[in-house]
């Protein structure tokens, strides 16, 4: 049956219609929280009469002056490298040999990374309670949260390698590397890892993104990373406490947006020549 | 030029039995294929080669020395897959230089023998190229250019072709005789395709269920072959019915007399289909006697037979094989 012009115009214009209410629904709650923290006026005050008014960075440039602000940034950023190092160390030859020689597993394995994210963060803070007099030794230092924020990204991080892994021949660029000389190791890195650059990118940026957007376990563990800042910083100035909340988020929406491009640019590269083309160019 | 053997060579995979002692052996710069339909184990025993899968027992010796356990990497074999297999990430000058690398000769020379493997495969403008800017044939010749850099002792080809179209394929398959003839390099073939392994190999070992049927040369394999299952799987085949009754004979379509005359041969029948092909026409016949179809090859234009016209058979003398009941 053929669908009337008025359908056919309710098609096309309900997928917008979401779009813009989901849109506003997102986008709505973070507008608010700018004028918070960059409009110069008491929340009382607000309105749409002074919308444009008094907007300000001193919120965000005094906590930049805090004595804490720098030391939490850097113990975030050195956590994320670490994370990601920790990450990548572990994850890609694990999925590599999952790939290889247990493609069975591989439904196992995806089962054990989404555990993080169905089991709250707060299940492993008790599981750190219980265990915390055990290992202060370990858990003293401020690089203990590594091995925790490598199991809360793992959901994100695994899905990444795992669909880089997909898309090229893995087995076959492996064994063409193998039959050429190399060992293991110098397949892992002259083969395997050059062709997954992308996903180990995208799986950095993730993990990244988790490490500064974690909040629980750096609490419970008492350790004055980024999140921990904010929201300790968030008590004696909400104002500069929500804007460094919308900083951090606009760095983490851009490295999103690292991920896409770079995302896009590998789908995009030239395609391989066609059959035609072939044949014009042996004959 | 290094001479490949396989002794006894038994693979199971779980309770599939891939192959039931293979003894096959490849004579310094020889070209054998191995010919078979799927799952016949044909690429079981080139992964055996390559060292990518360890037979349960058996011996493979490369010359003198017995490789059975040696890891891939340090068999000196070069190898062409069947899906390409090119690195994406270097260039076609850096695929055919990595093995180069691993075995840690000196720049000058690696990057003259890159050059050198890359005229061997008539792509020597092509090195700075990324795979994916090469068409699937162009693809397949760096992948062979790649295997050969190294001096393999062996070269292993696990249908490398069987990705191409007809006519690339074609092209691409008497390139590979022409240089594997100009190294004289010890090679194995794998394919399921009758006329690639009739082109190409010095001797063609056919394959069913784990055992090899038969080992021969071209001819042996087309004009004598050993087994009803050789009959069958290399070339065309008719299935007429002994003359004492018992069986079949199995004959090629080339190796029936046909005759206008439906009293002069001893078979008699119709005439039910008529294909031009060229140099030859297949006339399709209904055999009186069981009823059944022969395919008859005859020079075009030897023979004017039209649909529906009563004609006679023979097979010609010394022709055909016996298949027992």
């Amino acid at each position: 049956m053929r669908q009337s012009r008025s359908q056919r115009a309710l098609g096309r214009l309900l997928p917008t219609l979401v779009l813009i209410a989901s849109a506003i629904f997102f986008a709505f709650p973070l507008l608010a929280m700018a004028r918070f923290a960059f409009q110069n006026l008491q929340v009382i005050d607000l309105g749409w009469n002074n919308l444009f008014e008094k907007w300000s960075f001193s919120s965000v440039t005094a906590s930049f002056s805090d004595d804490f602000f720098a030391e939490a940034l850097t113990l975030s950023l050195k956590l994320a490298v670490g994370t990601a190092l920790f990450t990548l160390g572990l994850l890609v030859p694990t999925a590599v040999w999952v790939h290889l020689r247990l493609p069975k597993a591989r439904v196992f394995v995806e089962f054990l990374t989404i555990l993080p994210y169905v089991i709250p963060a707060i299940a492993l803070v008790a599981g750190i309670v219980v265990v915390k007099p055990h290992a202060r030794w370990f858990l003293n230092s401020d690089y203990s949260l590594i091995p925790f924020y490598v199991v809360l990204a793992l959901p994100f991080t695994y899905r990444s390698i795992d669909t880089g892994l997909r898309a090229i021949d893995l087995k076959v660029l492996v064994e063409a590397s193998r039959s050429l000389g190399s060992t293991w190791i110098a397949t892992l890195f002259r083969v395997v890892i050059p062709n997954l650059r992308a996903a180990i990118i995208s799986s950095t940026f993730l993990t990244v993104a988790v490490v500064l957007g974690e909040y629980t376990i750096s609490d419970v563990l008492l350790k004055r990373t980024f999140p921990s800042f904010m929201a300790q910083y968030r008590q004696s100035d909400p104002r500069g406490g929500y804007a460094l909340a919308i900083l951090a988020l606009l760095g983490t929406t851009l490295l999103f947006v690292a991920i896409g491009i770079l995302s896009k640019s590998r789908s995009t590269r030239p395609q391989q020549v066609s059959r035609s083309q072939e044949n014009e160019i042996l004959v | 030029m290094t001479s490949l053997s396989f002794t006894g060579i038994r693979k199971t995979f779980g309770t599939t039995v891939a192959l039931e002692s293979l003894d096959l052996a490849l004579q310094p710069g020889e070209l054998v294929s191995l010919l078979g339909p799927s799952g016949c184990g044909k690429t079981t025993a080139l992964r055996i080669a390559a060292g990518f899968e360890i037979p349960d027992t058996g011996v493979v010796s490369l010359g003198e020395s017995v490789i059975t356990d040696t890891p891939a990497h340090r068999r000196n074999m070069g190898m062409v897959f069947q899906s390409y297999s090119l690195f994406p990430n270097l260039t076609v000058a850096q695929n055919v230089d990595f093995g180069l690398r691993n075995r840690k000769v000196e720049k000058a020379k690696r990057n003259s023998r890159v050059g050198e493997m890359l005229e061997l495969v008539q792509l020597g403008e092509l090195g700075k190229r990324y795979p994916h800017q090469l068409s699937g044939g162009q693809q397949q010749r760096v992948a062979l250019a790649r295997a050969l850099a190294v001096q393999p002792e062996v070269l292993l080809l696990d249908e490398p072709l069987s990705a191409l179209d007809a006519k690339v394929r074609s092209t691409l398959r008497d390139e590979i005789r022409r240089i594997q003839s100009e190294l004289k390099t010890t090679t194995l073939f794998v394919t399921h395709d009758q006329d690639e392994a009739l082109a190409i190999s010095d001797r063609i070992g056919v394959m069913s269920n784990g055992r090899l049927e038969q080992l021969g040369t071209p001819e042996d394999v087309y004009l004598r072959p050993a087994s009803p299952f050789v009959a069958r799987f290399v070339g065309s085949i008719n299935e007429l019915p002994n003359s004492n009754g018992v069986g079949k004979i199995l004959v090629r379509p080339e190796d029936i007399t046909i005759s206008e005359d439906e009293n002069e041969l001893t078979m008699r029948g119709t005439v039910t289909r008529v294909t031009f092909q060229g140099p030859v026409t297949i006339i399709s016949v209904r055999v009186d006697m069981n009823d059944q179809l022969v395919n008859v090859h005859a020079a075009s234009g030897s023979i004017h037979a039209q649909v529906g016209d009563r004609v006679s058979l023979d097979v010609t003398p010394g022709r055909g094989i016996i298949e027992a009941a």
